[in-house]
């Protein structure tokens, strides 16, 4: 399997790529925040109908959207409203962000309640839907690169909707959205650097011309594309463990990458006036709610191996899923 | 990509048939410790099943002997292959890659019909003489003179890391015929039959105990000036032919026998030796995942190199890329694997010839996948072609 995109997928894209061009600059009132919510794209990407793609086209479509844009500087919501909701969810009305949560994390800082209309609950074998009504969030401050919240009070769930069987495609298609959005994430990051590298200059030469650097970013390159192709391989298998592989590896590179990255950008990036932070901190929220990669390699090795048998047979077109 | 490999399998059906009626089931018994003498009438044996079957030269076209295979085809030829666990055939790699790739875009039609239907005949096994002591990552500094005698070229000089040469009748070639020109340009492209006089041999004992490479000295050794391949001092880009002529079909075999030499990883795991790490280890299932999903994203690096030769696109740095991933998981790998079996991995066991790069017997596989962030272009070099060509970063200044 390959992962070209067909024309009609290269037409989405590039239609995208189009709009979040106009997305690229920062507002200098923002300038020095830790996060940004880009709430005229999030309008506009809800409007034309980018976040209908995996419920009208399909799966890879939806992770498509997602992977383009985490790579711009604001932060919009896609994994719950884009992905998640739309294919978990079939049927569900939807209409702006949806903040994802755990039965049992609902005690627990949420990334995106603050600006979501709605909270998708993974609740075992189902998922509950519950409408978010003015007053009951209340925002936390962090430094990730996305607004957090936590309910004033204990949410009440009896009057949540409750999608019998569907808890398995949240799970899957969570992590599906995690993998693309780390890997957005980590592209723009490893671009912003690359450019940054190629023009500052030390010992008379830009210190992107030090094999030191370079090889370095080579290998945070190789990392960040097969994290690329791994996400697309899952949204477009939609198995659980071609999920479970994406999110894991997606997780596993980013120590190194963070190190790197910073490490590249100088002084600069360990502060706010450089923009190095709205993507590497935007990684580590989305790693920090997939689990961490030990969790994730664990709950991989729990589902393939405990059974003691022999690793399953590969379907025999693996190769040639496309 | 996936409809192309669709329709081929009927095809893929044939040959999962074919590889299950005639690749011996005992065959890696039969070449655990075997001698050189029994590896290379065995490789020999099998190469010959294989060409009877149509499937020794997919890549060759029809005119030359070879099966005209589709590129599609290849692909499904080559995984079918590493997914049986055939044996490998590393006496031919250079003969069947290399030489074609080379003759058929540089060679005298005379040379072409000297070498390529011999080459078929699997009599003939070629080796590379292209790294010198003095010229590995640097190859445009190879040093070997060959000068202009008459309808000769007379060599001097010395070539190292020759896989194969102990078993070899004929040598690709890289010599320097213009000391004047600056390095790339100068250097010529020969065929060298290696009974001529005046080549001694070396074989160079590795650390996994086994002895696949050669040092060869070329001491006034004479080369008939027909062999001569593409035009003099042309021989670097003669090379470059030579080097480009697999387009992904061994690395993708590759990868579909690492994920084979994972269940055996797996077996291991399960029952380690008397100090190795226990499988129930979290420490452990964490590398073991860690393996498993690098080889996944190996796998899907791999297949979008192959969709782009498929689509008939230009690679770019993807072959680098793959190289590069692959060398350093294999290390990673067996690495683990020697740390799964624990202190009875250091036992030095025999060699299983013309297996995997994962035979299962870890720390030889551990100690020998130090050669594949070596050769080939080390993984140094790859970063470079990376950074530079993929990146866009600049160029390290040339050294003064």
């Amino acid at each position: 399997m390959d992962f070209e995109l067909s024309e009609d997928q290269h037409a989405l894209v590039s239609a995208l790529q189009a709009i979040l061009e106009d997305h690229s600059q920062i507002p200098q009132s923002a300038r020095f925040d830790s996060h940004w919510c880009d709430t005229d794209l999030q309008a506009q990407l809800e409007d034309m109908g980018f976040l209908d793609a995996a419920r009208e086209i399909g799966g890879l479509e939806g992770a498509l959207v997602v992977y383009e844009t985490a790579r711009v500087i604001g932060a919009v919501e896609t994994i719950g409203r884009g992905l998640v909701a739309p294919i978990a969810c079939p049927g569900l009305e939807l209409s702006g962000p949806v903040a994802l949560a755990r039965r049992d994390g609902l005690h627990l800082a949420i990334r995106n309640l603050p600006i979501a209309r709605m909270l998708l609950i993974e609740d075992g074998a189902d998922v509950l839907v519950l409408d978010l009504a003015d007053g009951v969030v209340e925002p936390v401050e962090t430094i990730l690169a996305y607004p957090y919240g936590r309910f004033a009070a204990p949410p009440v769930l009896d009057d949540a909707r409750r999608f019998v069987g569907a808890g398995e495609a949240m799970r899957k298609w969570w992590r599906v959205g995690l993998a693309a959005e780390i890997a957005g994430a980590a592209s723009a990051a490893i671009d912003f650097t690359v450019d940054y590298v190629r023009t500052r200059k030390a010992f008379g030469r830009p210190i992107g011309a030090f094999q030191s650097v370079q090889h370095r970013l080579v290998q945070r390159h190789g990392y960040a594309k097969a994290a690329y192709y791994l996400a697309m391989r899952a949204a477009w298998s939609g198995t659980a463990s071609d999920a479970q592989v994406a999110a894991c590896h997606a997780q596993s590179g980013l120590k190194e990458l963070l190190f790197d990255l910073h490490q590249f950008n100088g002084g600069m990036g360990m502060t706010n006036e450089h923009l190095l932070h709205f993507w590497i901190y935007r990684a580590r929220a989305l790693q920090a709610e997939a689990g961490g990669p030990t969790r994730a390699a664990l709950a991989i090795a729990a589902a393939r191996w405990d059974d003691g048998l022999s690793e399953p047979e590969e379907r025999h077109l693996s190769m040639a899923r496309s | 990509m996936l409809e192309e490999l669709q329709r081929l399998e009927p095809f893929r059906a044939e040959v999962r048939g074919w590889l299950a009626a005639n690749l011996p089931s005992d065959w890696r018994r039969r070449m655990l410790g075997a001698s050189e003498a029994d590896h290379v009438a065995f490789q020999e044996w099998w190469f010959g099943k294989l060409m009877a079957a149509g499937y020794g030269a997919p890549h060759w076209p029809a005119e030359w002997g070879g099966s005209g295979f589709s590129f599609a085809q290849q692909i499904v030829l080559y995984e079918e292959i590493a997914r049986a666990g055939a044996p490998r055939l590393i006496h031919y790699f250079v003969a069947l890659h290399h030489v074609p790739g080379t003759l058929l875009h540089w060679g005298t039609h005379a040379q072409r019909e000297r070498h390529l239907p011999a080459v078929l005949s699997g009599k003939e096994i070629w080796c590379q003489g292209f790294s010198e002591p003095n010229a590995g990552s640097d190859l445009a500094s190879l040093r070997t003179r060959a000068v202009r005698d008459g309808d000769h070229y007379v060599v001097n000089g010395q070539k190292t890391w020759s896989s194969n040469a102990h078993h070899a009748q004929f040598c690709l070639l890289l010599a320097r015929t213009d000391p004047a020109a600056s390095k790339s340009r100068g250097i010529s492209y020969f065929i060298l039959d290696m009974k001529t006089p005046g080549i001694t041999l070396r074989p160079i004992k590795q650390m996994t105990g086994a002895s696949h490479f050669n040092e060869i000295f070329l001491d006034d050794v004479r080369i008939p000036a027909e062999n001569l391949v593409g035009p003099e001092n042309e021989g670097w880009k003669v090379a470059q032919s030579t080097l480009s002529s697999e387009r992904g079909l061994s690395i993708l075999e590759l990868a579909e026998r690492m994920k084979q030499g994972f269940a055996l990883l797996l077996a291991d795991a399960r029952v380690p030796g008397p100090d190795g790490v226990p499988y129930d280890d979290a420490e452990t299932r964490r590398r073991l995942v860690d393996i498993h999903v690098r080889i996944e994203a190996l796998r899907v690096l791999v297949n979008n190199q192959l969709g782009a030769v498929l689509r008939g696109e230009a690679l770019g740095v993807a072959p680098s890329i793959v190289k590069l991933y692959y060398s350093d998981l294999l290390r990673d790998f067996t690495r683990l694997g020697a740390s799964i079996r624990g202190i009875e991995s250091q036992h030095l066991e025999d060699v299983l010839m013309g297996g995997p790069n994962e035979t299962g017997y870890w720390m030889q596989d551990y100690l020998y996948s130090w050669a594949w962030t070596i050769s080939g272009g080390s993984s140094e070099i790859q970063r470079n072609i990376i950074a530079e060509r993929g990146l866009g970063l600049p160029r390290e200044p040339a050294a003064a």
